[in-house]
């Protein structure tokens, strides 16, 4: 058996729609004595911390090389510090690569992302376009989603229906995750006549702005028991990267979901998807995707997602008990939201919504406009 | 569970990034940008491997890993929808006012469909599948919206001028990118004909026809009506909900916002006259502040008066300043606030004026004028002078033309007839040619339209509107 990767501990703050109030650092401080006091893990050269990622974006944060704003918080001062300004799955992958490869065996994955701060959302993703054949268009992570949602809903059958029972249902789950954003519960009809934000996308089709930090302590196998007693292991984590102009691709092939899927789970050995994982945590930054991804992560055939949703397959699989990334985390922390659920469902610790009995996890993420890129990891307990 | 902080002193600091840059486009890129800006080619780049035609173009076919970087292929500049969506929010960073079209068009003879923006069509009217074709920008900038947008494809229509002559396929005499605009202009110019609809005036009231505009609502119902029958263009004088003239700078920008919200392709003309006894200041600030396409800019004092034509009674006598200086600051003001000025000629005289500030050198070309006929003060129609005055036009110059009363029809068919353009309205007359009080002013575009139609001249959309005016859209 290949070597595992150990979450030891994981803290965060409550999903929140404007923290103005609070510096990210002091966010950040939050999760950072969360993850001390569980743990006792200290920054002694030979024993303790040597190596910290951090994962947040310099256009966000209004400044360039954006950690250095809370390096010393997260105790990154006179050690490794690496900045992942990427998905923060991704972010993880690469602190499991670091113990995996022996570079070091224990690991701070800390996270903070602030989408209150911008005067607009929409003008940060716009930046992620380049400046010469896509930007001047004015495209955005919202209007370039809209297309994607298009496409997909006709292959797949959605219905405005379908997306508002996913709303619904994230802000009904969403209400009994203690962390999760509060949001005013929704009708399906208030979601089929939210005003439209760019065809066939509603407001409430899209995750609302958020606030959030988050911390987790990773270590190898051997060192897990010196932290904790209820280790959760990382067993498979793969990404891809699908073509850059969304003219490339075929927008609802679900192409690089896909491949990280089936690249993780042959790390994981996992054959079948549906009998081996009890619970499934998927980044929907729209109400569309949350089928989308299911049939990416092989949950659902090709363009059966609308008949999954009318058949009861989110609740039969458990798909996005703490709300998903619809409820509301900021971008590119969804993907850690999505693993810290895994984590506490794992440990039997997610309370009201806890999945009985759930020995294995998958949590998805997505980064760049109409998934463009995607990571996959495998939980087990 | 919520961060429980104290809240009270908290100072945030107000920030702006915004850093200019320079970015290299890449050879690949340099190629394509440059044949898009000087010769309106769209170029993608085919791999021989895969036959796959990419575009945007690139050095490596991502698939095989194949050289492709000079195989050049021309790619057609009309293509089809094959996604979209419509932005509903408005944003700094997005290049129109919601709603706005943005779709995934694939161009005949790419294999890659491009991002792009669709205009000249409702968005509930957006199909996927509908041909579509590129509107080239006219002043290069040096993006990709050199393309400016794409447009609905018009059906094709073999004019005798367009035919290929047999065998002329051969290398193209090499001629400047001026003259090849110009060129296309004139071709443009030759048979599409701008329609505009003054929709009140400043004197003209409801109890004269009840279909006069007062408040925003209204004028953007009659202009909505006015481009679903033909109108490129509505020429606006604002109006107080008592119908008084206004130059208050909120209800002037609230009357043209209504108009664009309710029909956002078409062309706003704002007056520059306003109404009787306004300030040079209150005519031209409200231009400045709203910073229409177009406004109109007046040429001589003059008397502008409302005589009775029957008695020659005089019922109101009024003389309308336009003094050199106005016409200079005026002009001015618009140029350097990207505002096309429609020069608006009462008579030779006032052509003659506009030369001599012309001489100054701000205004920009093409230039853009209209005859006015019938004002009390001012010259009646005589078709002799209106060939007097287009004569006497500069070069690069296009003409409209408006008749106050029963001078409204001959005059702009006269202007149809000689390659003019056509101002009717319920500002000019309120009649329709049989005698009958117009609906609204968009019954007399439907009747400049059939005299367009008998003279084989089609109606302009107000994207080639502005292609022949040279305006820039907003």
């Amino acid at each position: 058996m290949q070597k595992r990767v150990a979450i030891c501990a994981v803290a965060q703050i409550k999903n929140d729609p404007n923290l103005w109030y609070a510096r990210f650092q002091n966010m950040l401080l939050e999760c950072f004595e969360g993850i001390m006091s569980q743990t006792n893990v200290t920054f002694d050269m030979e024993k303790g911390i040597r190596t910290v990622i951090t994962c947040s974006d310099d256009v966000w944060d209004a400044r360039t090389i954006s950690n250095n704003g809370m390096t010393d918080v997260v105790g990154a001062h006179f050690r490794g510090e690496e900045k992942m300004a990427q998905e923060s799955l991704n972010g993880l992958g690469y602190a499991m690569a670091s113990i995996l490869s022996g570079h070091d065996d224990v690991v701070l994955f800390m996270g903070h992302m602030k989408e209150s701060q911008p005067e607009s959302r929409n003008m940060c993703t716009n930046l992620a376009f380049d400046p010469f054949y896509c930007r001047p268009l004015g495209m955005d992570f919202v209007n370039v989603n809209a297309m994607q949602a298009r496409a997909y809903m006709e292959k797949a059958k959605i219905t405005e229906e379908h997306l508002a029972k996913v709303v619904v249902r994230a802000r009904k789950n969403a209400s009994k995750n203690p962390f999760a954003r509060e949001n005013d519960p929704v009708s399906e009809e208030d979601v089929m006549k939210s005003p439209l934000l760019a065809d066939p996308l509603r407001q409430l089709h899209y995750y609302p702005s958020t606030d959030w930090a988050f911390g987790m302590l990773l270590c190898s196998e051997e060192r897990a028991k010196e932290f904790t007693d209820k280790p959760v292991w990382i067993t498979g984590y793969a990404s891809c990267m699908d073509s850059y102009f969304l003219g490339d691709k075929d927008l609802t092939s679900n192409f690089s979901l896909k491949n990280a899927t089936e690249r993780a789970l042959k790390k994981a050995g996992i054959k079948d998807i549906k009998k081996d994982i009890q619970l499934f945590e998927l980044c929907d930054h729209a109400a569309y995707q949350l089928p989308m991804w299911a049939e990416g992560i092989g949950l659902v055939n090709d363009g059966y997602g609308g008949r999954w949703v009318d058949d009861g397959g989110m609740d039969e699989f458990n798909v996005n008990v703490s709300g998903g990334m619809l409820n509301g985390n900021p971008l590119l922390l969804g993907g850690a939201a999505r693993a810290i659920e895994c984590f506490y469902q794992l440990r039997g610790e997610a309370g009201e919504r806890q999945v009985k009995g759930a020995k294995r996890a998958l949590a998805q993420s997505t980064y760049g406009a109409a998934g463009q890129h995607q990571a996959v990891v495998i939980f087990e307990v | 569970m919520a961060l429980d902080y104290d809240r009270k002193d908290c100072f945030i600091v107000e920030g702006k990034l915004a850093l200019p840059y320079s970015y290299f486009a890449g050879r690949v890129g340099s190629t394509f940008i440059t044949t898009l800006r000087d010769k309106k080619k769209i170029m993608g780049v085919k791999c021989p491997v895969c036959n796959k035609v990419y575009l945007p173009p690139r050095q490596t076919c991502e698939r095989d890993l194949t050289d492709i970087r000079d195989n050049w292929v021309e790619v057609q500049p009309a293509g089809e929808v094959v996604n979209f969506t419509v932005v509903r929010y408005d944003d700094k960073h997005l290049p129109r006012k919601a709603p706005f079209v943005m779709a995934l068009i694939k161009l005949d003879g790419a294999d890659t469909p491009i991002v792009h923006i669709l205009d000249g069509i409702a968005p509930e009217e957006v199909k996927i599948g509908m041909k579509v074709e590129a509107v080239f920008s006219s002043s290069p900038t040096n993006t990709i919206l050199d393309i400016a947008h794409f447009a609905p494809k018009k059906p094709e229509k073999a004019f005798v001028s367009e035919r290929t002559p047999a065998g002329a396929k051969g290398e193209e005499p090499v001629i400047s990118q001026e003259e090849k605009l110009l060129k296309e202009r004139r071709k443009a110019m030759s048979k599409k004909v701008i329609i505009t609809a003054a929709l009140a005036g400043a004197a003209t009231m409801k109890n004269q026809n009840p279909s006069v505009p007062y408040t925003p609502q209204e004028f953007a119902e009659e202009a909505y009506k006015c481009y679903k029958a033909g109108a490129a263009m509505v020429h606006v004088h604002a109006r107080e909900d008592n119908g008084m003239p206004t130059h208050d700078h909120k209800r002037i920008k609230d009357t043209h916002d209504a108009i664009k919200e309710k029909c956002p392709d078409i062309i706003v003309n704002l007056s520059s006259a306003v109404g009787m006894g306004k300030t040079p200041e209150q005519r031209i600030s409200q231009i400045v502040y709203v910073k229409p396409e177009m406004a109109s800019l007046n040429t001589n004092t003059m008397n502008f008066s409302i005589i009775d034509r029957k008695t020659g009674k005089i019922f109101i006598d009024f003389v309308f300043e336009n003094t050199f200086t106005m016409l200079q600051d005026f002009g001015k003001a618009m140029e350097e606030n990207g505002v096309k000025p429609e020069v608006e000629v009462y008579d030779l005289g006032g052509l003659d004026n506009w030369f001599l500030i012309a001489k100054q050198g701000f205004f920009t070309k093409p230039y853009n004028f209209n005859f006015v006929w019938g004002v009390a003060g001012g010259m009646a129609f005589r078709p002799d002078m209106f060939m007097v005055l287009k004569n006497a036009l500069p070069e690069d110059s296009n003409f409209t033309t408006c008749g106050v009363g029963i001078e409204q029809f001959p005059a702009v068919t006269m202007s149809c007839l000689v390659g003019g353009h056509m101002r009717v309205g319920l500002e000019d007359n309120i009649r329709i040619p049989t005698g009958e009080l117009a609906k609204g002013s968009w019954e007399q575009v439907e009747w400049a339209v059939r005299i367009a139609e008998s003279l084989g001249r089609e109606p302009a959309t107000p994207d080639e509107a502005r292609e022949i005016m040279g305006l820039r859209k907003r």
